[in-house]
């Protein structure tokens, strides 16, 4: 099976780096499987499960959050703002940024702010999602 | 010659300075190993960045976008031109705050309608006593940089290029050019410039094609918003780190000036106290002196 070049970079880390057999990614639209040699393409990601699989036949699971991912000549990045294995997630912390969220938007408030809690309150719950999955 | 009390009144109080200096470095110093480790794990990410979205922009096809949009049917003098400028919160720092507050000094003097937006408390006093109009409620420290808080100074300043209350939007901020030098950089957030990224391409090589999910303005709108984020988040991690940098410097240098003022006040006092001893002495023989003439007479 062919393979490609994939780096996975979050702004605080760099998660992966190296060869890949295939990858899903979270699109605005559903799942995405990219496989070697893909057509170039930029691919608006969002909040949700990434699945790496590198050469040596092992599955690497991630969550990550907003960001965007291109392919070009067979070489990929995923540049995505937080990424985080299912282990690393704190379901305390999660779960206090969902009330807190969820808090927020039944206030009034202007659209902005609207918008800003929108999406702590998706990326909260994405995270526990995450987490109850693995647990 | 100063008298001997002048001169240790003026080394006592040296050596009070250069306590606070030395314990500004020592804080300092460890700071900034902190700040080094958060930049080099974002620096990948940051440069990463800047290079996609150089790569993404010479492929995209041809959109209309706001991102995109140029003004060019306004006047150069009716445009309001945005600035976030990125200052540090204290001063002490050698020339880091001087650097950045003239590049943003430089700019305004060729903008007619600039709205401000300055992260630090040194740039939004220096501004105050200008006169000139920053964002009010726009306050926000430079101390750890986090995610949270780029998220933030973005999404106010998208909504307001989005209700068109900006026409154009630049980052003024200070880049780590190598592990011991900093430079103050201004960037163009917004609009994009196609041109700015175009590099002709050689005539046998076809342009590339980039497919675009969902479609382009979809991924034209997501990317920006990230785009926005994730540069600011990375100024503000090579601002913080610049700073500690250069005040580490600046502290390293008072300290060393005062270890040689010290020094050099030390050999006046000594030759003053010399001069003292030698002057009693004298006083103590002649006086002896003129005692045994006495006897003698």
């Amino acid at each position: 099976m062919g393979t490609f070049s994939l780096k996975v970079l979050a702004a605080n880390r760099i998660f992966f780096e190296g060869r890949c057999e295939s990858l899903i990614i979270p699109s605005l639209d559903g799942l995405v499987g990219i496989l070697a040699n893909h057509e170039n393409m930029v691919i608006a990601v969002k909040e949700g499960f990434i699945r790496i699989k590198p050469e040596d036949g092992s599955e690497i699971e991630a969550l990550v959050s907003i960001g965007f991912f291109e392919i070009m000549n067979n070489r990929a990045t995923l540049l995505v703002q937080t990424i985080e294995r299912p282990e690393e997630i704190d379901i305390a912390r999660a779960r206090e940024a969902e009330e807190r969220a969820k808090e927020r938007l039944r206030q009034k408030q202007s659209l902005r702010e609207h918008y800003h809690s929108q999406a702590s309150l998706s990326r909260a719950m994405s995270r526990l999602k995450a987490a109850s999955k693995y647990r | 010659m100063a008298s001997i009390k002048e001169i240790q009144v003026r080394m006592k109080s040296i050596q009070d300075t250069m306590k606070i200096t030395n314990a500004m470095y020592m804080i300092s110093s460890s700071k900034l190993k902190k700040a080094k480790k958060s930049l080099e794990a974002t620096e990948p990410y940051f440069y990463t960045l800047q290079n996609t979205m150089s790569q993404i922009l010479r492929h995209i096809p041809d959109v209309e976008n706001i991102y995109f949009d140029q003004h060019e049917g306004k006047n150069p003098e009716d445009k309001k031109i945005g600035y976030i400028v990125i200052t540090a919160d204290k001063g002490l720092v050698g020339a880091y705050n001087h650097n950045i507050l003239k590049l943003a000094d430089e700019q305004l003097q060729n903008c007619a309608n600039p709205v401000l937006f300055v992260v630090g408390e040194v740039g939004r006093q220096y501004f105050k006593r200008k006169k000139i109009d920053i964002q009010e409620e726009f306050h926000y420290t430079v101390q750890n940089p986090t995610l949270g808080r780029a998220r933030n100074i973005a999404e106010t300043v998208m909504e307001m290029y989005r209700h068109g209350s900006l026409d154009e939007v630049y980052i003024i901020y200070t880049r780590m050019t190598n592990f011991i030098q900093a430079e103050a950089e201004m960037i163009k957030l917004l609009p994009w410039k196609r041109s700015d990224f175009y590099i002709k391409p050689p005539i046998d090589v076809p342009m590339e094609e980039l497919a675009l999910k969902p479609d382009a303005c979809t991924v034209v709108n997501h990317i920006a918003a990230d785009y926005f984020v994730g540069f600011v988040y990375g100024a503000l991690v090579e601002s913080f780190c610049s700073e500690q940098n250069s005040r580490m410097l600046a502290m390293e240098a008072a300290v060393d000036n005062a270890g040689e003022m010290l020094r050099e006040l030390g050999i006046i006092y000594n030759r003053a106290r010399q001069a003292m001893i030698t002057q009693q002495i004298t006083e103590v023989i002649s006086g002896a002196k003129a005692q045994k003439k006495k006897k003698l007479s």
